[in-house]
C-alpha cells in the first residue's frame, strides 16, 4: 500500500469533471416522477447536440420503437422516464469516456465502444436469463470504467511493477491494488459517489471485478462482471492488460448461466455495438 | 476488399494497409498488409500461398454457429465452424493451391480462472485443428492461449506475420 498514491490520485477524483450541465439537469428531472414532458422539453431547448442524439437513439434498431419518435414530447411519452434518462446518459458521458487512455494502451474511441459493449451484452443477459430486477443496469453498465480514465497516467508511470505482479497469476486490478493502493473500480466507485449516483450503481462499479468481495451480492455486480470479462474477450476494450482478469465461478452458479447462454449473447452483441457506437460517433 | 486502410512501408515498397475487424475476413493479394487488432479469445487465421503470393485473414469470435444460424447466414465470419470454410474457398477462387498454403493461427486466449464456460478461446482453437486435421491441413506455426492481447501484421508480399502483444513484437 502506498498512501500518497491513493492520495494523488484521490487529487484526481476531486477534479474529474461532472456530468454535463443540460444533462444533470435533465436527469434530476427525469428522477422526480412529477416532472411534466414540458419541463423536460424546456431542459433540451437550448442543447441541439443533446436533443439529436436522444431522438437519434429513440429511433435506432436498438431501442427502436414501433412509432418514429420526432420530438423530445413524444420522446417522453413513448419511452418513459427510466429509458429517456438511459438515453440522455449515453448522449452525454461520451464525451467522458471517448479519449485515449493511456496505462490500458486503449486508442481514443476504444474505452468508450467498450462502455457500450458492456451495456448492451448486460441487457442482453437480462434477456437471455430473464432477469428482473434489473433497473439501472444499464448506467451501471456505461459507467463500470470510468475509473480507467484517471487510473491510466497511474498505471502507466509503474507499469513495470504492475507488470511483474501480473506475471505471477494474479489479476490486473489486485496488481493495481497493490502497487498503486487502489484499483480502478474503486476509482469509479469514489467519481460515481462525487455525482451522487444511488448506492447499487457505485456498488456495481466499485465490485465488478469482485464481486464476492462486495457488501451483498446483486444482480447487477453479477451481471457487469460477466458482460465486462466477455466484451474484453471479444475484443472491444481488450487493452495492454490482456484478459488478466479473474471470472468468478460462484457468479455464473448465481444467475444460472450456462455456456450456449454466454454464447448466444456473444453472438447478438456485436451487432448493436456496431450500431450504436456509429450512431453516436459524431454526438 | 472491405476494411479500413492506410498505407504502411516495406523495404521501400508501399503496402496498403487493410484492418479486419472482429467477425470479418479479408483476402488480399501482395502489397496488402492486412492488420486485425485485439485478439482476445478470437481465433486469428492467417492463410498464405507464398507463390500465387496471395493470403487472408479471418478474426473469428465463437466457435459454433449452431448457437446463432440467423446471425451465421448474415456473417459467417462470425463462427469458425463457418468462416474457416469460406476463407479457404476465397483463397481458392483467388488461385491459392491447397498443398502450398501456409496456415498460421493466434489468439484464442482465455480470462484467468478455473471456469470451462468462459474457454472460448479454447474452444475456438479445439474447433480449427479438428476443421483442419479433417482437411488434411496442418499448421505451419501458431500463438494461441494464455491471457495475452494480440494484433497481427499479416504482409501479403512476403507472408510474414509478425504478432505485437504487451508492446513487444514477435514474427510467427
Amino acid at each position: 500500500m502506498k498512501p500518497n498514491k491513493v492520495n494523488e490520485i484521490m487529487d484526481k477524483v476531486d477534479s474529474f469533471p461532472s456530468i454535463p450541465g443540460a444533462a444533470a439537469k435533465l436527469m434530476a428531472l427525469l428522477d422526480n416522477t412529477d416532472s411534466s414532458a414540458e419541463q423536460i422539453e424546456k431542459a433540451l431547448k437550448y442543447d441541439a447536440g443533446l436533443t439529436a442524439n436522444i431522438l437519434k437513439l429513440s429511433n435506432s434498431a436498438y431501442f427502436g420503437m414501433m412509432t418514429k419518435i420526432g420530438s423530445v414530447k413524444q420522446a417522453v411519452v413513448v419511452l418513459g422516464f427510466k429509458k429517456l434518462k438511459e438515453l440522455v446518459l449515453i448522449s452525454c458521458i461520451g464525451s467522458l469516456l471517448n479519449k485515449q487512455v493511456l496505462g490500458y494502451d486503449l486508442q481514443m474511441g476504444e474505452l468508450w465502444r467498450h462502455s457500450i459493449a458492456v451495456s448492451v451484452a448486460a441487457e442482453a443477459l437480462v434477456a437471455e436469463l430473464k432477469i428482473s430486477d434489473s433497473e439501472d443496469i444499464l448506467t451501471a453498465a456505461l459507467l463500470h470504467d470510468v475509473g480507467k480514465v484517471v487510473m491510466g497516467e497511474f498505471v502507466q508511470k509503474d507499469m513495470e511493477e504492475i507488470w511483474s505482479v501480473v506475471s505471477k497469476g494474479i489479476s490486473f486490478e489486485a496488481a493495481e491494488e497493490m502497487v498503486l493502493g487502489m484499483n480502478h473500480a474503486a476509482i469509479g466507485a469514489n467519481i460515481l459517489k462525487s455525482w451522487l449516483f444511488p448506492k447499487h450503481i457505485v456498488d456495481a462499479v466499485r465490485w465488478h471485478h469482485n464481486p464476492e468481495e462486495a457488501p451483498e451480492h446483486s444482480v447487477i455486480i453479477d451481471v457487469i462482471h460477466v458482460a465486462n470479462i466477455l466484451s474484453l474477450m471479444i475484443g472491444i476494450g481488450l487493452g495492454s492488460e490482456g484478459l488478466n482478469y479473474q471470472l468468478i465461478p460462484s457468479v455464473t452458479e448465481r444467475l444460472g448461466l450456462g455456456t450456449s447462454n454466454l454464447e448466444s449473447v456473444a453472438s447478438r452483441t456485436l451487432q448493436a455495438v456496431n450500431e450504436l457506437s456509429g450512431l453516436l460517433e459524431c454526438g | 476488399m472491405v476494411g479500413g486502410y492506410n498505407q504502411a512501408q516495406n523495404n521501400g515498397i508501399e503496402l496498403m494497409r487493410h484492418v479486419v475487424v472482429v467477425a470479418d475476413m479479408i483476402v488480399g493479394a501482395k502489397n496488402d498488409l492486412v492488420v486485425t487488432h485485439a485478439l482476445g479469445s478470437c481465433l486469428g487465421l492467417m492463410v498464405y500461398d507464398p507463390v500465387a503470393k496471395i493470403g487472408g485473414l479471418l478474426h473469428a469470435m465463437l466457435p459454433l454457429s449452431k448457437i446463432n444460424k440467423q446471425k451465421a447466414k448474415e456473417n459467417p465470419f462470425m463462427f469458425v465452424d463457418t468462416g474457416v470454410p469460406v476463407l479457404f474457398k476465397e483463397i481458392y477462387a483467388a488461385g491459392g493451391q491447397k498443398q502450398r498454403l501456409i496456415v498460421k493461427a493466434a489468439g484464442c486466449g482465455n480470462p484467468l480462472g478455473k471456469n470451462e464456460m468462459f474457454k472460448i478461446g479454447q474452444r475456438n482453437y479445439t474447433l480449427l485443428k479438428k476443421l483442419l486435421w479433417k482437411n488434411g491441413i496442418l499448421l505451419e506455426s501458431e500463438d494461441v492461449g494464455g491471457t495475452d492481447s494480440r494484433t497481427v501484421y499479416f504482409d501479403l508480399s512476403s507472408g510474414i506475420v509478425k504478432i505485437s502483444s504487451c508492446g513487444k513484437e514477435s514474427f510467427l
